[in-house]
C-alpha cells in the first residue's frame, strides 16, 4: 500500500467529490489543493471562486496562499470584489462551498468564532466567519473539512458560525432566509460523511481501508448514522500523490503541515 | 405586541444570551455616521477637480480623530493600507471603531499599539468578519484582546461586512442579505431578522456601515484621485464611497489623460478621495497586484513577536518592532529603507509581472 499523509487523503477525497463543469467556492489551503487536483484529473471544467473577487482563474504561477492573493486572480474570467462573488452565490451560480472550522455538530453546523468562555469574553477566540458563513448559506452544497477528533465532532457547538441543517428541522434553512440546500459532505482522513435526506443527521458513508464504523464512532461525540451502503474510501494512486506533492503544493505550505 | 421575527437558531449551540447586546433588545446605535449625517457631510464637500496630493502626515493630522470609525481597505494581505496605519500609530488616536471584512497585519498593528501604548492608541470596538493571517496562522493580538474582553467585537460574514459598506455607498440605511440568519451571528450582531413586506418570508437585514475615514491602497490614480485597481477589488470601491473621507495611498500616479482614455477602468472616482499620497510599496509587507507579492518573512517576524507577547506576556520583542519600524521612522520611506534591497527585488519577482494598464 502506498504511504500517504492524512492531509493528502483529505485533499484527494475532496477532489474526488467535486464534479466536472461545476463551480466551487474555495477557501485557503486544502480546498484549493483539492480543487486543483480535480482540475488536473477528472474535472478539467471545474471553476473556482476566490472570495476577494476572482472567478475561474488559472492557477499557473503557484498555489495562492491567500484567497486575495495575486496568484488567485491569475487569468481569471471575471475579476471584481467580494460583493460580486458572494452575490454569485446568492443568485445560484456556485455549486459547492468548501469550508473548514474548529467544531462541527451532527447537523453540519460549524463553529469558527470561539471556544470556551462567553461571546464577550471567549477563552479561545478564532478568526471569525470570514466567508464561511456566507458560503455555507448560499452555495448550493457545503463540503466541510474537519480533523476526526471528539473535541471537534461535538454534541453542541460553542457558537454556530456557518449554517448547516440547524436543529435538523425541515424548514430550518428556509426560516433562516438562506438559499443553498446545505451540508453535503464532511471529509476527514479516516471517514467520509454525508447527511440523511429525511432526518438531516450526519451519516457515515465511507471508511478508510482497515477502519470500522465502531472506531469512527469513538472519535465522534454524537451518535452517527451508518449508510446501508457503507463503502471503503478510495486511496490516492502514485500519480495522484505526484500531482498533490509536485504540482498542487510543491512547496508544502499546506500538505506538509502537522495535523494538530 | 407582535412576536419577534427570528430563525430557529436559539438553542442549537451552547451560546448563552448573557451579555449579548442585540439591536432588537436595545436602541440601535450607529457606530459610524448615520445615513443622514453622512449625507449632510458629503453634500458640504467641494467637488473641485483639484490635486488631492498631500503628505501622509498632514492627511492623518487632518482626518484621524479620537472616537472615529475607520474602515480598513484591502483583504487579509492584499492591498492593505500599511503605510497609512503606520502613520496613524505614530500620531495616536483613542476609542477607535475599526470596520473591515478580513484583516491581517493592519488590524494586528493597531491592536499591538493599543496593548503597548494604551494611553496613545485604543480600539473601543471592531465590526468585522475575520481577523487572521491565513497560511501564516491565527492573529495572536486579536486572541489576546478578545480573551481579555478589552475590545467589543461585532461579527458578520465577509459578505455581510462588504454589503454593509455597499449599502452605505448606496446611501441606504440597511441592506437585505441571504446570510447570518440561522447562525449565532443573528443573535449577537447588530443585524435584524424581519418579515419580507412582500412575501412574509424571513429576511436578514444588516445596517449600513458609514466609516468616518476609509483607508485604501490602490494600484494607480491620477492627481485628482481617480483610482484604478488591478487584481481583486476586495471591498475598496465600496469603502471609499461609504466613508465620509478617504485617505488613499497609491503605488503610482498616472496621467489624467490615461484616466479619461479608459474611464471604465476607474474604480473610485475623484469625488470620493480626500487625500492622495504616492507611496510605492505602500501595502508592504502585503501584496499589490502587478507590483509585488507579500513578504512572508517580515509578516512572520511581526507575528512571532506578537505571539511571544500573547503567550508569555513579555513585551520586549513586540516593543522592539514598534520602536524600530514605526516610532523609529519619520516616514514610511524610512521603514522601507530598513529592508534589504533584495527583499524588494524578490517580492517584485514573485508578483510575476501581472499585466496592468498605467498609460
Amino acid at each position: 500500500m502506498l504511504a500517504y499523509t492524512p492531509l493528502e487523503m483529505i485533499s484527494y477525497t475532496g477532489s474526488r467529490i467535486l464534479e466536472d463543469n461545476k463551480i466551487v467556492f474555495v477557501g485557503t489551503g486544502l480546498p484549493m489543493i483539492a480543487a486543483m487536483h480535480a482540475q488536473l484529473t477528472h474535472a478539467p471544467g471545474l471553476g473556482m471562486i476566490f472570495e476577494a473577487g476572482a472567478l475561474s482563474p488559472v492557477l499557473d504561477i503557484g498555489m495562492p496562499l491567500s484567497v486575495g492573493d495575486t496568484r488567485a486572480c491569475r487569468k481569471a474570467c471575471y475579476l471584481k470584489g467580494l460583493c460580486a462573488v458572494f452575490e454569485l452565490t446568492q443568485r445560484g451560480f456556485a455549486d459547492y462551498a468548501f469550508i473548514g472550522g474548529a467544531q462541527i455538530d451532527m447537523y453540519g453546523n460549524v463553529n469558527s468564532t470561539f471556544e470556551g468562555g462567553s461571546y464577550i469574553k471567549p477563552r479561545t477566540r478564532f478568526p471569525g466567519s470570514g466567508g464561511a458563513g456566507a458560503m455555507a448559506a448560499n452555495c448550493e452544497k457545503s463540503i466541510i473539512i474537519m480533523a476526526l477528533e471528539k473535541r471537534r465532532f461535538v454534541k453542541k457547538l460553542d457558537f454556530l458560525t456557518s449554517i448547516g441543517f440547524g436543529d435538523g428541522s425541515s424548514d430550518y434553512r428556509e426560516k433562516a432566509g438562506v438559499m443553498g440546500s446545505g451540508p453535503y459532505r464532511v471529509i476527514t482522513h479516516e471517514a467520509l460523511f454525508g447527511f440523511d435526506e429525511k432526518n438531516k443527521g450526519m451519516t457515515l458513508l465511507e471508511v478508510a481501508p482497515g477502519k470500522i464504523p465502531e472506531k469512527i464512532q469513538e472519535k465522534v461525540s454524537f451518535a452517527l448514522q451508518v449508510s446501508t451502503d457503507l463503502r471503503e474510501m478510495k486511496t490516492p494512486t502514485k500519480e495522484d500523490l505526484r500531482l498533490l506533492r509536485e504540482v498542487c503544493d510543491p512547496e508544502g505550505y499546506f500538505l506538509s503541515r502537522k495535523v494538530e | 405586541m407582535k412576536p419577534k421575527v427570528r430563525s430557529k437558531v436559539r438553542g442549537v449551540s451552547n451560546l448563552k444570551p448573557d451579555g449579548i447586546k442585540k439591536s432588537g433588545e436595545q436602541a440601535f446605535e450607529w457606530w459610524g455616521q448615520s445615513p443622514e449625517d453622512a449625507r449632510r457631510l458629503m453634500v458640504r464637500k467641494s467637488r473641485a477637480l483639484v490635486n488631492k496630493g498631500v503628505s501622509l502626515r498632514a492627511a492623518i493630522e487632518k482626518y484621524i480623530k479620537d472616537g472615529i470609525n475607520i474602515g480598513i481597505g484591502g483583504f487579509v494581505n492584499t492591498r492593505v493600507p500599511v503605510a497609512i496605519v503606520h502613520e496613524i500609530i505614530r500620531k495616536g488616536a483613542k476609542d477607535l471603531t475599526l470596520s473591515f471584512q478580513s484583516s491581517s497585519i493592519c488590524a494586528e498593528l493597531l491592536a499591538g499599539a493599543m496593548l503597548l501604548y494604551p494611553d496613545h492608541l485604543s480600539i473601543r470596538r471592531v465590526e468585522m468578519a475575520w481577523w487572521g493571517y491565513e497560511v501564516i496562522g491565527i492573529a495572536p493580538l486579536l486572541r489576546h484582546l478578545a480573551s481579555d474582553g478589552m475590545t467589543q467585537l461585532d461579527d458578520y460574514t465577509n459578505y455581510g461586512m462588504s454589503a454593509r459598506f455597499k449599502a452605505a455607498a448606496m446611501g441606504l440605511e440597511f441592506i437585505p442579505v441571504r446570510d447570518h440568519g440561522g447562525s449565532d451571528m443573528e443573535r449577537v450582531n447588530r443585524g435584524k431578522m424581519v418579515e419580507s413586506p412582500f412575501t412574509g418570508k424571513n429576511t436578514y437585514l444588516v445596517p449600513a456601515c458609514y466609516p468616518d475615514v476609509g483607508l485604501l491602497h490602490v494600484t494607480a490614480a491620477d492627481i485628482y484621485g481617480n483610482c484604478r485597481i488591478f487584481g481583486a477589488l476586495c471591498t475598496c470601491p465600496e469603502i471609499a464611497m461609504a466613508a465620509t473621507h478617504s485617505i488613499v495611498t497609491v503605488e503610482r500616479i498616472i496621467s489624467n489623460e490615461s484616466i479619461r482614455t479608459f474611464p471604465n477602468l476607474t474604480e473610485i472616482p475623484y469625488l470620493a478621495v480626500d487625500a492622495l499620497i504616492e507611496q510605492p510599496f505602500g501595502a508592504y509587507p502585503g501584496i499589490c497586484y502587478g507590483h509585488y507579492w507579500f513578504d512572508m518573512a517580515h509578516i512572520q517576524m511581526f507575528r512571532s513577536a506578537s505571539d511571544e507577547f500573547r503567550k508569555s506576556g513579555n513585551q520586549d520583542l513586540l516593543k522592539k518592532y514598534y520602536e524600530e519600524y514605526i516610532f523609529g521612522c519619520e516616514t514610511f520611506g524610512d521603514f522601507l529603507n530598513k529592508m534589504p534591497q533584495e527583499t524588494f527585488e524578490k517580492i517584485k519577482q514573485l508578483d510575476g509581472g501581472q499585466p496592468i494598464i498605467l498609460d
